[in-house]
């Protein structure tokens, strides 16, 4: 093998057994020179000179005793080994969680043999044989910390050879080694980091928490709507007149209430001399309903319609033979309600409304009061009279009404 | 009748030897993918030009030298031996063996690269006396580098 670095040296493939060549000459690709003689070191024979062309082929000859033993013809440039990398050094970066690895060559500041590839090599020093190679033409390397383990023991070395661009060659030999230590984990953390991932869980567990305590009472109703009760609805719609105005369809709400059944529709004599005489007792809701259907100023006259015989016993009725406003005054009289509890008077009068016959209020007939369960069909006449007619011929037509559909259902 | 062989016989052949370096042939050029230009001549020779003009102010005017040969297409081989052979005359003893060196390496190198017919060696060798100052040597040695230049853009665009 030949190393050629600035200087040319001659190894006897024989291993120096015996007597070697007492002259080895290279030939050719020399400067102004035919020839040069190899210097004898040891078991060595080399050439030191500047005198290489390095373009071109060279013979060298080994000559035992004058005669020619062997020649090998060669290309000086192909044969070129590097010298050896040093100041190897690797220093650890905290910020970037790496290792900065940076070597020295000779070769940088040389003219010819410039460009080389280097080959650093690491391992954790209690692994034997157990070596990680880099291949790289730069002189400076990363190792990142994640990929070494932690408080562990490395060395580092590094080689080179030519970049085979022109020169081309062998690998020097390695550079001296370079021992370094990797940082352990530390357990602790940065405690900024700590306290924002705390607050960070206990946030989520208690939006958790919320989230499950609130899924069917507020939650669940926006994201998944129940459709309405149409029941409810209604009972919601209707709108309550007096704070003691019971509206219920539910027919257990007015068992307190007694309920008569309705006999018939006196005569229309009767019924105008009991309201002259007599000074009823008027709700405002009966008042509205009975408004409802008719007009305002109309009403005392249309009371001709009312059983005098519901309201002949107790009422007063003043007012229906008189002006509204007589009315107004007793329908603010409710010091003489009837037996009917505050909130179950309402409900004969909205009844009352809805009554067509007397037929279904047998089966909720409590005691008899003052304030039957009379018809006010107190419509106008024009929209009165289909009403008169019907509960004077079907008295045993069903009682339809809401609560009946309650029943029912 | 003998009158006229007279004239083919000494009017002719000058003829023929004027006319021939029309048909002379060139110099094949070895290194054109340029390896061995960029790895070794051409660092001696920016070698050169720093030594020289460390060592000497030329002027602004080119120095004669040279002029009769340039580095015209289908000549570069014969304009770079000729150059080459001309680095030769400006070795000198009183130069630094640096300096003598790397004129021996780009003169040598380059001859060692081309590949040319013996005619070219016997006329480059009836080559007259030149001027060897060291601008004459830098002008030279530029345009030696303009013709590799030239060779290896050629061969590249090929």
């Amino acid at each position: 093998m030949l190393q050629i670095t600035q200087d040319l040296i001659w190894t006897p493939g024989w291993n120096g057994v015996g007597e070697l060549a007492t002259c080895s000459v290279i030939f050719g690709a020399l400067l102004n020179v035919k020839c040069l003689t190899f210097d004898k070191l040891q078991e060595m024979y080399f050439i030191k000179t500047k005198k290489f062309l390095l373009i071109g082929d060279s013979e060298i000859h080994v000559k035992l005793g004058g005669k020619n033993i062997t020649s090998k013809k060669l290309n000086i440039v192909e044969i070129v080994k590097p010298e050896a990398p040093f100041d190897i050094r690797v220093i650890y970066r905290k910020g970037a969680n790496d290792f900065l690895v940076t070597f020295n060559t000779s070769h940088s500041q040389k003219k010819y043999v410039k460009e080389l590839m280097h080959e650093v090599a690491y391992r954790q020093e209690k692994n034997e044989n157990d070596w990680m190679h880099v291949n790289l033409s730069s002189t400076k390397l990363t190792l990142l910390q994640r990929k070494l383990q932690p408080d562990a023991m490395y060395e580092i070395k590094v080689r080179s050879i030519p970049n085979a661009n022109y020169f081309q060659g062998f690998w020097s030999e390695w550079s001296p080694t370079f021992h370094f230590r990797t940082p352990e984990i530390t357990g602790r953390m940065d405690p900024v980091l700590l306290t924002i991932s705390i607050l960070s869980f206990f946030s989520v567990a208690l939006m958790v928490i919320l989230a499950c305590a609130l899924w069917k009472k507020r939650i669940k109703p926006i994201v998944w709507p129940s459709l309405p009760d149409h029941k409810k609805t209604l009972e919601q719609l209707c709108k309550k007149p007096k704070k003691n105005l019971n509206v219920s369809f539910n027919p257990e709400s007015f068992l307190d209430c007694q309920i008569h059944k309705v006999d018939g529709i006196q005569a229309r004599d009767e019924a105008e001399s009991f309201l002259q005489d007599t000074s009823s007792q008027l709700d405002e809701s009966e008042k509205r309903r009975l408004g409802g259907g008719m007009q305002g100023p109309t009403w005392p006259s249309e009371h001709a319609a009312i059983t005098p015989k519901a309201f002949r016993e107790d009422l007063p009725f003043g007012c229906l033979a008189g002006s509204i406003s007589m009315c107004e005054a007793l329908v603010q009289s409710s010091s003489r309600s009837p037996d009917c509890r505050e909130g179950g008077k309402n409900g004969p009068h909205v009844y009352q409304g809805l009554l067509l016959g007397p037929g279904t209020t047998n089966s909720t007939v409590p005691t008899p009061s003052p304030f039957q369960s009379g018809i006010l069909t107190l419509s106008p006449t024009a929209q009165g009279q289909p009403v008169l007619t019907s509960l004077g011929s079907s008295q045993e037509e069903a009682y339809v009404t809401m609560s009946s559909f309650y029943q029912n259902q | 009748m003998f009158h006229v062989s007279f004239r083919y016989i000494f009017g002719i052949p000058p003829l023929i030897l004027v006319l021939l370096p029309v048909t002379s042939s060139d110099c094949d050029i070895e290194g054109k993918d340029g390896r061995e230009y960029q790895h070794v001549l051409m660092i001696s020779i920016n070698d050169l030009d720093t030594m020289i003009k460390n060592r000497t102010n030329c002027p602004n005017n080119e120095p004669k030298v040279f002029k009769k040969h340039a580095c015209d297409d289908n000549k570069e081989g014969v304009f770079l031996y000729r150059a080459a052979r001309k680095l030769k005359q400006f070795v000198k003893v009183n130069n630094s063996e640096d300096f003598n060196l790397h004129l021996s390496r780009v003169s040598q190198g380059t001859l060692q690269l081309l590949n040319c017919t013996p005619k070219e060696d016997n006329k480059s060798v009836k080559e007259q006396r030149k001027q060897k100052s060291l601008c004459s040597l830098g002008i030279l040695l530029q345009k030696i580098k303009t013709c590799w230049n030239k060779i290896l853009r050629g061969s590249k665009e090929h």
